[in-house]
């Protein structure tokens, strides 16, 4: 075993990162506090115009693997929940990310516009004069947008001065620049700080956690895959009985799509469903939800009873038998609400998911390795010292 | 061949010169490394100048007439006379300036990096916990502390500093073996995902 040629190592390694990559399997991210703790912050902001969140790049492509599905997964909770997200980045090489994550996320929610539900620093020189100086008005200072507009015309600064609103930052880097907003903002303005870092960086920043002074962090992969899934599972939940095109209650508050975080709903079985992976094409209804979900869409009544299978009391709708003619006939909105219902999430939602498939897999060979080079390591010695 | 596709093509290939290092050295290993050099070193200028020279620089002096900002300007500019030999010590002066920022560092990194760690280590242990949190700070702090020899019982409680230490390099090192493999599972997904399933299609 010591005489192995490193490059068998390597080949195992590769194989163990392909294999799970291209054949991908359903498997569970058991959710960390830290990750918890900075979802349900951000979505504690959901649908509030005096609120929102500030995501700063502070990263090139070099750490992209890592730390880009966390930031989608972010915006996507921001827009599927109606969060107020503003971004920046402190190197030049990160505007190119934003710009990049944003339009990633921004493709499958058409509504979303920027200068009203998000706005764009874009790169800024001088941190530690901005973040200070967005602790007393963030439109003076930042003075104006990526795309040159002055701030204070913008419908998203509506109820958005300083920290006081804008009263979470979540940091980006594969450093501890988190610390910045640590050192400067948070013990004279109170703001909030989270991190998402590399795995590297992690342990460093572990003892802020600990401390109470970072309200959440997503460490490497496994935090990315981790928020992914909690959005999958409450921010893009969808009642099949609800109707989402009324968007105020009676009593006209804003009702927004998505479900608050429940520790309960995510060790139910149900749950199971939103978290897979793997392509997903069925829609499933209880019986009562078949009916409460035809009754939101009358003219499509005989078309749904005809697609609609009863399987084990429930109703099941395969999207793989809706044919192009079946599609145009039911109009594109259902066919989507029937897509959401499916379970199934878009590749560039779940990247880091299926990333941690492979991930465990190459774990699981690296122990084994580790193991397997201890034991020859003391047979070796053994027989050195019976010689 | 779309533009997109071909793109990802040159990525892939240089993708896999880089990996074929892992084989042994090779030419095709040390071409991309080169231009891996030159190219950073390009893109960084131009996009420095694109995204930092012209908007802060060129455009508030020259287009919005805020002259004040020639001051700066020229002391950022004496960063370059280092390549001087009579006019270097003039360098000096803008790293003089940027060490304000440090000095105002001192006081707000001693309150957010010890102060306030220092008040979480004394709250009461109450559960199972802080007592480890406890023990371990104790422990490793006096590990640091070389006026007394690790003797006797002395010696066995420093012990214990080091063995929290060793889990602690033993987390670093399992996220450090996360992270790297995390970078090469996203370059795979780029060869499978965007070249080879686009290739397919």
């Amino acid at each position: 075993m010591q005489k192995l040629d490193r490059r068998w190592i390597y080949i195992v390694v590769a194989l163990a990162i392909i294999i799970p990559l291209m054949i991908p399997y359903d498997s569970d991210n058991v959710t960390t506090p830290p990750t918890e703790n900075l979802y349900q912050m951000i979505d504690s902001f959901a649908g509030r115009e005096d609120r929102a969140i500030l995501m700063s790049f502070y990263h090139d492509a070099a750490t992209m693997p890592e730390l880009f599905p966390m930031e989608v997964a972010i915006l996507r909770h921001a827009f599927e929940r109606n969060v107020k997200v503003f971004t920046l980045t402190w190197m030049p090489a990160g505007a190119p990310i934003i710009e990049y994550a944003i339009n990633t996320v921004k493709e499958e929610f058409p509504d979303i516009q920027s200068g009203v539900d998000y706005c764009n620093f874009g790169y800024k020189p001088q941190p530690f004069a901005l973040v200070l100086g967005m602790g007393d008005n963030i439109a003076n200072t930042m003075n104006t947008d990526a795309e040159g507009r002055k701030l204070e015309n913008l419908p998203i600064m509506r109820g958005i001065n300083n920290y006081s609103e804008m009263n979470l930052v979540v940091e980006f880097s594969g450093s501890v620049a988190g610390a910045t907003w640590i050192t400067y903002a948070r013990p004279k303005y109170g703001l909030n700080v989270a991190v998402g870092v590399t795995a590297v960086m992690a342990a460093d920043l572990y003892p802020y956690l600990q401390s109470g002074q970072l309200v959440g962090m997503l460490s490497g992969l496994k935090g990315a895959a981790e928020y992914e899934k909690l959005v999958d599972v409450f921010a893009a939940y969808r009642d099949p009985a609800r109707d989402y095109s009324i968007t105020h209650d009676e009593d006209g508050n804003r009702i927004l799509p998505g479900r608050p975080f429940g520790r309960e709903i995510l060790e139910d079985e149900s749950t199971r469903k939103l978290i897979r992976i793997t392509t997903q094409t069925e829609a499933e209804f209880t019986l009562d939800q078949f009916a409460a979900f035809t009754a939101k869409h009358p003219e499509h009544i005989p078309l749904l009873n005809r697609l609609g299978e009863v399987r084990e009391e429930k109703m099941v709708i395969d999207l793989d038998q809706v044919t192009p003619e079946i599609r145009e006939e039911m109009g594109e909105a259902l066919y989507q609400e029937l897509y959401r219902l499916t379970g199934d999430t878009l590749y560039k939602f779940k990247v880091a998911r299926i990333g941690m498939n492979a991930q465990s897999v190459a774990h699981i060979m690296i122990i084994v390795f580790i193991i397997l080079g201890n034991i020859g390591y003391f047979i070796q010695k053994a027989r050195a010292a019976k010689n | 061949m779309s533009f997109e596709l071909f793109s990802n093509l040159v990525g892939a290939f240089f993708t896999l010169c880089i990996f074929s290092f892992l084989y042994k050295d090779n030419p095709f290993y040390q071409a991309a490394e080169q231009m891996l050099v030159g190219i950073s070193l390009g893109y960084g200028l131009v996009y420095t100048y694109e995204r930092v020279f012209v908007p802060y620089v060129y455009q508030t002096i020259v287009i919005k007439h805020e002259f004040v900002l020639i001051i700066p300007a020229l002391l950022g500019m004496l960063y370059l006379l280092r390549f001087s030999r009579k006019l270097g010590w003039l360098s000096r002066y803008p790293i003089a300036f940027s060490m304000m920022g440090v000095g105002m560092g001192v006081p707000m990194g001693i309150h957010a990096a010890i102060l306030v760690q220092m008040r979480q280590a004394m709250v009461p242990i109450e559960t199972l916990n802080l007592f480890l949190i406890f023990i371990g700070t104790i422990a490793v702090l006096l590990y640091f502390f070389f006026s007394k020899a690790h003797t006797g019982v002395y010696g066995k409680f420093v012990n214990v500093g080091k063995w929290y230490m060793m889990i602690g390099f033993g987390a670093s090192f399992g996220l450090t073996v996360m992270a790297r493999i995390s970078l090469l599972i996203g370059r795979i997904q780029f060869l499978v995902n965007d070249v080879f399933q686009m290739i397919i299609k």
